[in-house]
């Protein structure tokens, strides 16, 4: 099955075996000719099945039962965001939500709840905010300023949309009791940031990607967020963070 | 020895980090100081423990079984998690 897929200006002709993560894929269907191709083999789904394994392994949970066509949707991802530093662009796992056209990007450790506070942002400014993605968007880093790009990867909630802003501010977040945020330096935030963007397996893609996030970390403001789950966490972050 | 192909040094500010690729099972980064960046630095090429003595005894002044002691911790530290090629 092939089909091409517009994805942070991208057109990816995608070739799979199963007809899943073209379903998953849908809204990001496109007629245009393709700028680079990927193509799913039987062995990239033994890797990912592989990688997942170990990673339950090692958290100590039981083996996961992901049917074949679920580890290919990975699998699509994983081939496209190795070569999009190719295009100044890369995928970062994170929670990026729009307010009146620009993006904020919230990052934190599995678990903090990242999109537990993206979702208080849409309570507090209702349709004015637009959720980008939920999980891994992309972020096309050039000289001229940081876009964030919805894909269709956008977590369990399926929650994105086919958008894309300029994105003003990133933000780490952790838990606490009172909501209290501040501007940080370049160098408080580069280890986190480092953690969560895709690592390529090609040094030379990862190379590009160290890169591009340090252009990153000079392009956007950066922040660091202690909020509980209560709505006014929303706006003491929107409030410092809009400008 | 060698630093392997899935880690690489990248320059933060004047700091040396080793960063994992996607293909390294460590996913993390390591921040070094002056020298241990240095012997870092020693091996992104082909060297040996002797070699990289060599070079931090003309850079440094500290009696060479310290400096010995001391490149061999790092080299351990990095074997560790995966990052030496023997």
């Amino acid at each position: 099955m092939k089909k091409n897929y517009k994805i942070a200006d991208k057109v990816i002709e995608v070739t799979s075996i199963y007809n899943g993560v073209h379903e998953y894929c849908k809204d990001y269907l496109t007629d245009e000719k393709a700028d680079f191709s990927i193509e799913i083999t039987p062995d990239d789904i033994k890797y990912e099945k592989q990688k997942s394994d170990s990673e339950y392994a090692y958290e100590g949970l039981p083996m996961p039962n992901f049917s074949e066509g679920l580890l290919e949707e990975t699998a699509v991802y994983r081939k496209i965001a190795e070569k999009m530093p190719d295009y100044d662009t890369v995928v970062f796992h994170d929670s990026v939500i729009a307010v009146d056209g620009q993006a904020y990007l919230f990052t934190a450790r599995s678990g903090t709840g990242k999109s537990t506070h993206t979702r208080l942002w849409r309570e507090y400014l209702g349709d004015r905010a637009v959720m980008v993605n939920d999980d891994k968007p992309m972020l096309r880093i050039t000289d001229s300023g940081v876009t964030a790009y919805g894909t269709p990867y956008n977590g369990k909630h399926r929650l994105g949309t086919n958008t894309a802003a300029p994105l003003r501010a990133i933000c780490i977040l952790t838990r606490g009791d009172k909501n209290s945020i501040a501007r940080i330096g370049r160098s408080d935030a580069y280890d986190m940031i480092l953690q969560q963007v895709y690592r390529p397996k090609d040094p030379l893609q990862m190379i590009k990607t160290l890169n591009l996030v340090d252009k990153l970390t000079e392009r956007v403001l950066l922040y660091k967020l202690a909020c509980n789950m209560d709505i006014s966490a929303a706006e003491v972050a929107y409030n410092s963070m809009k400008g | 020895m060698k630093l392997n192909s899935a880690f690489l040094t990248h320059d933060d500010n004047g700091q040396k980090l080793i960063v994992s690729t996607g293909a390294s099972k460590f996913a993390g980064l390591v921040r070094s100081n002056e020298p241990a960046g240095f012997i870092i630095g020693c091996l992104e090429q082909e060297t040996t423990l002797s070699e990289i003595t060599e070079k931090m005894a003309a850079r440094y002044d500290a009696p060479k079984d310290v400096i010995e002691r001391d490149v061999k911790n790092i080299i351990d530290q990095l074997r560790k998690i995966g990052a030496i090629d023997e």
